[in-house]
């Protein structure tokens, strides 16, 4: 009896430890993870806080000797040309990102919803062609859309890039959303129409609301495409004025020398809104990515 | 490296006279304001501060002062990183010109060096380009070829051919017809740590002689001292590539066509000679062979060479003064100890001669700017105002801007820059002046011919990547390049 109770125990302790191996094996690897995303990110940090000398040392100062934010009173400060500049470049990214998603989402969710809820003929099609874009990649367009922003009259104006940006991003938006609304039963929205409401109605009354995380993932998706786009504000934008800051921030960069504290400071600052964003609304995102995959 | 030392090496390059001819043969030559033969760190000297001009009062009589219009205006631009010094003068400039010209209403853009190209490229496919643009001095025939630019002389605003380097009017004529003026011409200088050299037991005052000691010298830094020697870049589409790999190949006597000749005619390709196979296995020596060079190579380029040079982990590199000036800010920016540090890394920075090839020949590419002006059906809004475009352009290549605009980096385009108080007061800041200016004379333009961008930015660093990673042996590298550039001009 204890023969077998002791095996019995052997074999769990195997099995335990067993399961902590490869419980210790993920904590590893997401630890790796970790530092593998993170210590960029922190480097990033520490050289925007040196001086331009101390940010070329080797060995790399790990922490700066002579700490200092030179560089962000630099870019925040309205008075010298270069804050300026980093703030109407700051400026004009938070108008095109931020026109991009509303109109993104405006869109996306009653396209997705008519994929989802709607037969029509070509429907089909018609879904997989709005990926044909994406199939591609972005830069072949570079040429035929300039040319089509010349033609219409909008190169030199944020409507090109809004223009170009919603072309991109929308058809995995609808791709996004219409997994989300599949997910909801149509049931509901019966329910909704049998207690006397219209089709619209139930829609933004019991639809909308449900679908309020997936909205979120689209914004969110449609927010960062448009904030770290480059290539073609590079190529449609030629006035400072108008410059978005993936493109502003290569004032840093000359012919010959880098200002790697200026350039660190200002992809620091410009990566602030999107973790910001992510950070407060990343519940949604996940949510969103999750549920529009497993159907019920 | 004293004064007296650089002048006799001036005089005694046995290959410099025909080069020189080379910088100075145009078809019509008439009397240039400073006397090119006598070219020579004490010559420069000589003529600084001799002569006062009136920008004002020169540009009023090409373009009236009163005159009211509009331009746009794409130039390669100075950016954080560049010496504080520089960046003031080009704000100076535009801000002068506003108030000299009250009524042109300027809308310019500065782009970056390595962008400028293909953004401008871009822009005529969509008939968007600005009015007038400074390109860098390989782009000129490339546009003008296809029709792009209208023809410009210095006559059209104001100055004589003969008041510019002629190889610089070399760069922006084409087919005969001359296509911009030239704002600046620079060649680079060889620059070296002397505390490293030291500490690797070579001659800390003493620059590598020849491009074969630059190889030996760089071994000598890497397997004593364990950092790079050489600061050999090899990145594709950067115009650093070709400023710093053509001088090698021409030293070694070898080209891509017969530029580095008197009278080129662009016909033969040699860049499959015995000669430039030597130069890229120099090169190859360096990176595979010795691996004294920065491993990082294939994708640097200068600003990637510079941090090392500050941070003590290259020993040589090939560059402007500008560098010192950059050094300069970073010592006058950093604090405490780091500023110890980095008045250490200034007092051991040494300038030099670029070094000769085995026979003896010395050869720097004649880099530097010209402005030309669009045709109207390639500009957005189809109308071109020349008067704006012109009273821009005297101001820029008159005596006085072209040298403050190319205070640190360069030199004036205009010859009679050399004369102005400024340029005086330049040589006695701009420290190493003396050894870029008298690198002048061995400058060579790069074949004035459309597919120049594409030979130097793209073939030419292509031959050194396949090289230099193996994809290919040298031989076949080398006759790999030629081949593409013979189906270029082939038009294939």
């Amino acid at each position: 009896m204890s023969t077998i109770a002791e095996a019995t125990a052997r074999g769990q302790t195997r099995r335990r430890m067993r399961i902590d191996g490869w419980r210790w094996a993920g904590r590893i690897f997401l630890l790796f993870m970790l530092l593998y995303t993170a210590v960029p990110m922190i480097w990033m940090l520490i050289t925007s806080i040196k001086s331009g000398f101390a940010a070329t040392q080797f060995p790399p100062q790990w922490w700066p000797d002579e700490p200092t934010l030179a560089s962000y009173q630099k870019l925040l400060d309205p008075q010298n040309s270069v804050g300026q500049d980093f703030l109407r470049f700051f400026w004009n990214s938070l108008f095109v990102s931020t026109v991009t998603t509303i109109l993104s989402v405006i869109v996306a969710v009653p396209a997705a919803y008519a994929f989802s809820r709607f037969t029509f003929p070509g429907r089909n099609f018609l879904f997989f062609a709005v990926l044909l874009r994406n199939m591609f990649p972005a830069v072949i367009f570079l040429v035929p859309l300039f040319i089509l922003m010349r033609a219409i009259g909008l190169v030199n104006t944020h409507g090109s890039l809004i223009l170009t940006y919603l072309t991109f991003g929308l058809p995995l938006a609808i791709w996004l959303l219409k997994g989300f609304y599949d997910n909801i039963p149509v049931q509901l929205e019966q329910a909704a129409r049998i207690d006397g409401a219209t089709r619209f109605q139930a829609f933004i009354m019991i639809v909308m609301p449900l679908s309020t995380p997936g909205i979120i993932a689209t914004a969110i998706y449609s927010f960062i495409g448009a904030w770290n786009e480059y290539i073609y504000a590079y190529t449609f934008l030629s006035k400072n004025e108008q410059l978005t800051l993936p493109v502003g921030i290569q004032r840093f960069f000359s012919e010959n020398t880098t200002d790697f504290p200026g350039l660190m400071a200002a992809s620091f600052m410009m990566s602030v809104p999107v973790v910001v964003l992510f950070l407060v609304l990343q519940r949604y995102f996940v949510r969103a990515l999750t549920e529009g995959a497993v159907k019920h | 490296m004293t004064r007296i030392m650089l002048g006799s090496a001036v005089l005694r390059g046995t290959v410099v006279g025909i080069l020189t001819t080379s910088l100075m043969s145009t078809s019509a030559l008439g009397a240039p304001p400073v006397d090119l033969s006598k070219w020579s760190p004490e010559y420069v000297r000589s003529i600084a501060g001799t002569q006062d001009f009136d920008t004002a009062g020169d540009c009023a009589k090409v373009t009236p002062l009163d005159y009211k219009g509009r331009l746009t205006f794409w130039y390669q631009g100075v950016f954080e990183g560049d010496p504080d010094l520089l960046r003031q003068y080009y704000k100076d400039f535009f801000e002068t010109f506003r108030k000299t010209y009250p009524n042109i209403q300027l809308e310019e853009q500065a782009l970056t060096y390595n962008d400028l190209l293909d953004k401008f490229r871009t822009a005529l496919l969509g008939n968007a380009a600005p009015m007038a643009v400074r390109l860098q001095i390989l782009g000129g025939t490339e546009f003008a070829s296809k029709g792009y630019l209208q023809p410009l002389k210095p006559e059209d605003v104001g100055y004589s051919t003969e008041d510019f380097w002629p190889g610089a009017m070399k760069a922006v004529t084409w087919d005969g017809v001359t296509y911009g003026v030239p704002t600046n011409n620079e060649t680079m200088a060889f620059i070296w740590n002397a505390d490293i050299f030291k500490r690797a037991g070579l001659d800390p005052d003493k620059a590598p002689a020849t491009w074969d000691d630059v190889v030996k010298y760089s071994k000598q830094i890497h397997d004593k001292l364990g950092i790079a020697g050489y600061g050999l870049v090899a990145r594709k589409n950067a115009g650093n590539t070709p400023y710093r790999f053509m001088p090698q190949l021409w030293a070694y006597g070898g080209g891509v066509f017969d530029e580095a000749t008197a009278n080129p005619t662009y016909k033969e390709v040699e860049l499959d000679s015995p000669q430039s196979k030597a130069a890229l296995q120099a090169s190859y020596d360096m990176y595979v062979r010795d691996k004294s060079v920065p491993v990082s190579a294939l994708t640097n380029q200068q600003a990637d060479n510079q941090p090392l040079f500050v941070a003590g982990q290259l020993g040589m590199m090939v560059s402007h003064p500008s560098d010192y000036n950059v050094m300069l800010d970073l010592q006058a920016k950093a604090t405490g100890t780091d500023k110890e540090k980095a008045q250490t890394v200034i007092d051991n920075m040494r300038y030099g001669l670029i070094p000769t090839g085995p026979d003896g020949k010395r050869a720097v590419v004649f880099g530097g700017s010209n402005i030309h002006i669009l045709k109207p059906e390639y500009v957005e809004g189809g109308k071109v105002d020349e008067p704006a475009a012109k009273a821009m352009i005297c101001m820029w290549a008159s005596p006085e801007w072209s040298l403050k605009m190319a205070y640190a980096g360069s030199n004036p385009g205009n010859l009679n820059g050399f004369k102005t108080k400024w340029m005086k007061e330049r040589l006695e800041h701009i420290k190493f002046l003396d050894v870029t200016t008298s690198m002048l004379p061995y400058g060579i333009p790069f074949p004035a011919l459309p597919e120049s961008p594409e030979i130097m930015n793209i073939i030419v660093p292509d031959m050194l990547q396949n090289a230099l990673t193996g994809a290919m042996t040298v031989d076949q590298a080398a006759d790999d390049a030629a081949k593409k550039v013979k189906d270029l001009m082939g038009g294939l």
